[in-house]
């Protein structure tokens, strides 16, 4: 069942009994809010992506002008790749580990709540204060937080965001850290609903504990794997919290991402010269990409669900 | 306004999740189960020759150790270094209080910070958002899932559409809106409007009630029907008493998500005075000395960590809506 | 999707806004009901010490005394670059703030600040203004969109404890670049400490790699009529970068910590972790009452230079400007308050004393070294009556003070300033990240893009 599907069933008889003039009283703070605060403002993206104003001087039609300047700006293929590497990272680095340890977690028979909690503990620090901690982890000189634990063994100095090659995998790993438990309590649910008969009947059938868990507890989880491997690509998709207080795209845009890139051309002038056109132009761009991602989601949820 | 884009879609399975445990005694079935009856890949039987007991002990203390290192090492570090002097946390990172522990620091981040005014900041931030939030999901969902007006469906649509477009790429127009809102032609910059208000428009919430909503059982709305209840006294006095479990999963989220967010703040509220912690933290970390900042920085930590071991229930049932699942 | 939809729900939505909205909007009153103008005002930096927040409240105070139709609110304010555009936008700036030298023109352009021309030129001093100084302050249409304050020459400050550890003479820092860079790897070598950094970020990492090539003689742009030409590729600039790099990568003088800007880098400096750096003269001021710096290891000396005839120091200052959204009378009061908070105490015997006697109550710096915004002589009659009341270790910065006049004074570049510097920000970091970085290639493509900027203006 997906939520877009209409509801019918055992209430329709009530129909009768709808007043529309008060179904509009309780949608009233719908309209509201959704009109001032999200269709107005889409539609406002769409207006705007075609004209060039600063807020101070009269709006002009620019046509795709706003389009073709984004399109053609050096900075957007850097942008672009940063922000496919960081997805990438988060996908080799970020994606198997709740995994793991879900499928560990599923198997306790005591002390579950413990370490759910544990896992689940980085995701509620705000993630602001977890960035500011972490930008005292990765100070580069020999006697910061990680390079003093990883001189113990030997290794570094590293130039955590000081340098172009280290930079997104640092950024990766705190967003990791910051993450990871909100995955692991996704999986964690989903293989809660395994039905025990299944392991059994494996059993019966000699399978071992790799063998149960390859046959039996993966082809459960891989709905939701899909589903949490998209919802991680649109959220990679619009990284700004991380490279914007870390390193403001730094160093040389080595962490410049597409959303600090609209956020600079909409506030990145000081003498309020700001190219809100090509700001929304770009966000154009980007809702399209996302919600095609959206759509294969959606189609995801749907096939999976249905099964 | 939350930035945490990635909680919107993720409506199918989590909906589900909690519209199916919510039901009445369900939720509470639903706990057992998780707690008790679930059983992982391992049989008695497996369990009971000694190589796969070892096996199996060995990589779960593994990933005990994994878990107090990764996950609750960095926030151990942050409260013993809230509390050490910043030469000694410079020069040895990794010791514990070589020179004895500094508790005044706490002091010191509370007061000359002034983080208690930051911190009522982001209460009043959290309690408006979530109050919007509330307020929009709850109402919204009864009329689309109870009364049901003829363009009903339609309007779903609508809400649901706006799942497609992440609220980060509106930033822009956002902004501009609440700069000069429509009509009245009033800013709402530096009022805690601004921050409020916009959190309403979560297509999610909406979602998540209209799906609960559709699970309450007829019979009751009915015979209220038939009692003559009006809208507004079944909405009061039967749908809402009934959606206890769902408004605690979607209250908990909502606070949570106004508490962690960082970018709509920060351009909304450029006054020092109406700033919540996220935002003047960065602000302060350029002046204040590193002991100190540790410790404004572990006040604001210790607050939601508090609040979410008191509910974690919330948390962990709601299957992480909230995940963020960027890593 | 249905169009009218839409449109019948956005009309709902706003009748309905109204209702609520007029209730936030009367909060703001910022009228003049009782007779009254009310202007905010830049007061104070974000982390600012009690004593200076103090202060400022102190001068509100007698402000009002003798300005009984204005009411003053100093807020806390910081022209930062990454938050000054969203705060022009939203209109949330005070009526009156200060913005860098090199954006008034800008600002001008795009109709965001007022045209205050006639209030300040009706000041008794508006004629003696220095005219370069006041250059900056106007408007391509000639007239005087601000008044100019805190100016400064950029110089070299140091930390004469580090100097002390590592064998070198604290009262004679270094006078050209190579000893500059002996010394940061002495410091470095002797103590541990970064011998020399340099802010990288926030535009804040070309202007000072603009500050190294002009001491070393060279330009960023060149104007000729109405056209500018990029100039950023020239070898100054590959110059000040190799010393740099060498510095970096060499010596290891620079440590790996690069990621700096403006309060940043005072911040290390202060807490001792930094053997040299490049900021502007005043930059002593912040550093004691937001970073509460030891005087006694501070020092300051005149940016080295070459020698070569167009060598000089950069000099910039600040502009107070007025939001172009204040009333006439708001933009009065606000040229009143300019003139009394920032100005006059320059120029006015008695109120320069009066100023500097309410800084000296509340344990503010007096006598860190500025540039003259009048001529020499009124410059000198200042410095003159400041004299019993200087705090500030002004011995410590006899290197400076002794060469301030002698040096030529270099105006930052004129056109698209702060986009150059963004420009030059991944240069310098890309010189401090990577040994290979190839600095001739890295201007190259900086020139060219600032050339497109700057076509584009």
């Amino acid at each position: 069942m997906t939520l877009a599907e209409p509801v019918s069933g055992p209430r329709r008889h009530l129909s009768a009994l709808r007043g529309e003039a008060g179904a509009l009283v309780f949608l009233l703070p719908l309209l509201l809010v959704f009109g001032l605060f999200s269709w107005w403002p889409i539609i406002r993206t769409v207006v705007m992506s075609f004209q060039t104003t600063n807020l101070v001087e009269p709006a002009h039609w620019v046509g795709l002008d706003n389009f073709r300047e984004v399109l053609s700006d050096p900075l957007l293929p850097t942008a672009i790749k940063n922000t496919c590497y960081f997805a990438l990272l988060a996908f080799v680095f970020g994606y198997p580990v709740p995994l793991v340890m879900a499928v560990i977690m599923s198997d306790l028979r005591r002390l579950r709540g413990v370490y759910t909690v544990l896992a689940y503990l980085p995701v509620v620090v705000p993630p602001a204060v977890a960035v500011l901690l972490w930008r005292v982890f990765y100070d580069a000189a020999p006697g910061g937080v990680f390079n003093t634990i990883l001189g113990w063994i030997g290794i570094g100095p590293v130039p955590w965001l000081e340098s172009a090659h280290v930079v997104m995998p640092s950024l990766v790993l705190e967003a990791t850290w910051a993450a990871a438990g909100g995955t692991v309590i996704i999986y964690l649910a989903a293989l809660v609903s395994v039905p025990p008969e299944l392991y059994d009947a494996a059993e019966v059938d000699g399978a071992g504990i790799l063998r149960k868990i390859r046959h039996v507890t993966m082809p459960h989880l891989r709905g939701i794997m899909l589903i949490t491997l998209i919802l991680q690509i649109i959220g990679t998709a619009q990284v700004f919290l991380e490279p914007y207080l870390f390193t403001d795209g730094g160093p040389d845009n080595s962490s410049l991402t597409v959303l600090l890139l609209i956020y600079n051309y909409a506030f990145g002038s000081t003498t309020g010269n700001s190219n809100y056109g090509d700001a929304t132009a770009l966000s154009l761009l980007l809702a399209a990409t996302l919600a095609i991602m959206s759509l294969i989601y959606f189609r995801v949820t749907r096939s999976w669900s249905d099964s | 306004m939350s930035v945490d884009i990635s909680s919107r879609p993720l409506v199918n399975a989590e909906a589900e999740a909690v519209a199916g445990t919510a039901g009445a005694g369900a939720s509470r079935r639903a706990r057992h189960r998780l707690e008790s009856e679930s059983r992982g890949f391992t049989s008695e039987f497996d369990r009971r020759r000694p190589a796969i007991r070892w096996a199996r002990r060995a990589v779960q203390i593994a990933l005990l150790i994994f878990l107090l290192i990764g996950a609750l090492g960095p926030l151990l570090w942050l409260a013993k270094s809230a509390v050490t002097p910043t030469q000694d946390t410079l020069r040895h990172p990794m010791s514990i209080w070589p020179h004895g522990a500094d508790w005044v620091n706490l002091k010191t981040a509370w007061v000359d910070l002034h983080l208690g005014r930051y911190f009522v900041n982001t209460l009043i931030i959290a309690f408006g958002s979530w109050a919007t939030q509330m307020i929009v999901a709850t109402t919204a969902g009864y009329a689309l899932s109870i009364l049901r007006p003829r363009y009903g469906r339609f309007l779903y649509a609508m809400v649901l559409a706006t799942m497609f477009v992440p609220t980060v790429v509106l930033l822009v127009p956002l902004y501009l809106t609440v700069l000069d809102m429509p009509v009245a032609h009033v800013s709402l910059i530096n009022t805690f409007w601004a921050a409020f208000l916009p959190a309403g428009a979560s297509a999610f919430n909406v979602a998540i009630m209209k799906r609960f909503f559709d699970n309450l059982p007829t019979e009751i709305i009915e015979a209220a029907r038939v009692d003559g209840a009006g809208d507004f006294r079944m909405f009061r006095s039967i749908v809402l008493p009934m959606s206890r479990p769902v408004l605690g999963v979607v209250s908990v989220f909502a606070v949570l998500a106004a508490w962690k967010d960082f970018i709509w703040p920060l351009i909304v509220l450029p006054d020092p005075s109406k700033q919540p912690l996220s935002v003047r933290l960065p602000a302060l970390s350029q002046t204040t000395e590193l002991d100190i900042f540790l410790a404004a920085l572990l006040i604001s930590t210790s607050i939601p960590i508090v609040f979410f071991l008191i509910f974690q229930r919330f948390f962990l049932r709601g299957g992480g809506l909230d995940g963020a699942v960027k890593g | 999707m249905s169009r009218t939809r839409i449109r019948c729900a956005a009309a709902l939505a706003a009748v309905a806004s109204l209702s609520v909205l007029t209730a936030c909007s009367s909060s703001s009153d910022k009228g003049s009901s009782d007779g009254k103008v009310t202007i905010t005002v830049e007061g104070w930096r974000p982390g600012d010490q009690k004593a200076t927040i103090a202060s400022v409240k102190q001068q509100a105070a007698d402000f009002m005394k003798t300005h009984k139709n204005i009411k003053v609110i100093p807020k806390e304010w910081q022209w930062k670059s990454d938050t000054f555009p969203a705060q022009l936008a939203g209109g949330t700036l005070p009526t009156s703030f200060r913005v860098p030298f090199t954006d008034t023109k800008g600002l001008v352009a795009h109709h965001q600040v007022a045209d205050i021309n006639d209030e300040i030129m009706a000041l008794p001093y508006a004629k003696q203004l220095n005219p370069t100084v006041l250059a900056a302050a106007k408007g391509t249409d000639g007239k005087v969109y601000g008044l100019p304050s805190d100016v400064y020459a950029n110089g070299l400050h140091y930390n004469r404890t580090l100097f002390k550890k590592a064998g070198l003479d604290p009262d004679k820092p270094p006078t050209t670049w190579d000893d500059v860079r002996a010394d940061a790897k002495a410091i470095q070598d002797k103590t541990g400490m970064t011998g020399y950094a340099t802010m990288t970020k926030e535009n804040q990492g070309g202007w000072i790699l603009t500050t190294l090539a002009y001491a070393l003689g060279g330009r960023m742009e060149t104007q000729s009529g109405d056209k500018y030409t990029a100039t950023v590729d020239n070898d100054a600039t590959k110059q000040a970068l190799g010393y740099i790099k060498s510095m970096r990568w060499d010596d290891k003088s620079i440590s790996g910590n690069t990621s700096y800007d403006w309060g940043t880098i005072n911040q290390a400096f202060s807490a001792g972790k930094i053997g040299m750096y490049v900021s502007g003269s005043d930059v002593y001021n912040a550093l004691v009452t937001t970073n509460k710096i030891n005087p006694d290891e501070y020092g300051l000396a005149a940016i080295p230079t070459n020698g070569s005839p167009d060598s000089g120091a950069l000099g910039g200052g600040s502009i107070n400007v007025v939001s172009a959204k204040a009333t006439k009378a708001q933009q009065k009061a606000a040229v009143a308050w300019i003139d009394y908070f920032r100005v006059s105490k320059l120029v006015d015997k008695s109120r320069g004393v009066a100023d500097a006697k309410t800084l000296a109550e509340t344990k503010q710096p007096i006598g860190t070294p500025t540039f003259p915004e009048f001529d020499k002589a009124t410059w000198q009659k200042q410095q003159d009556w400041l004299k019993p009341y200087v705090n500030v270790p002004q011995a410590q910065m006899t290197s400076f003070l002794t060469g301030m006049f002698t040096q030529q004074l270099v105006s930052e570049p004129a056109s698209q300033t702060q986009a150059l510097y963004a420009a030059l920000d991944p240069v310098v970091q890309k010189v401090l990240a990577d040994k290979n970085a190839d600095i001739d290639s890295l201007l190259k493509t900086a020139n060219a893009n600032v050339q497109g900027i700057l076509d584009k203006s």
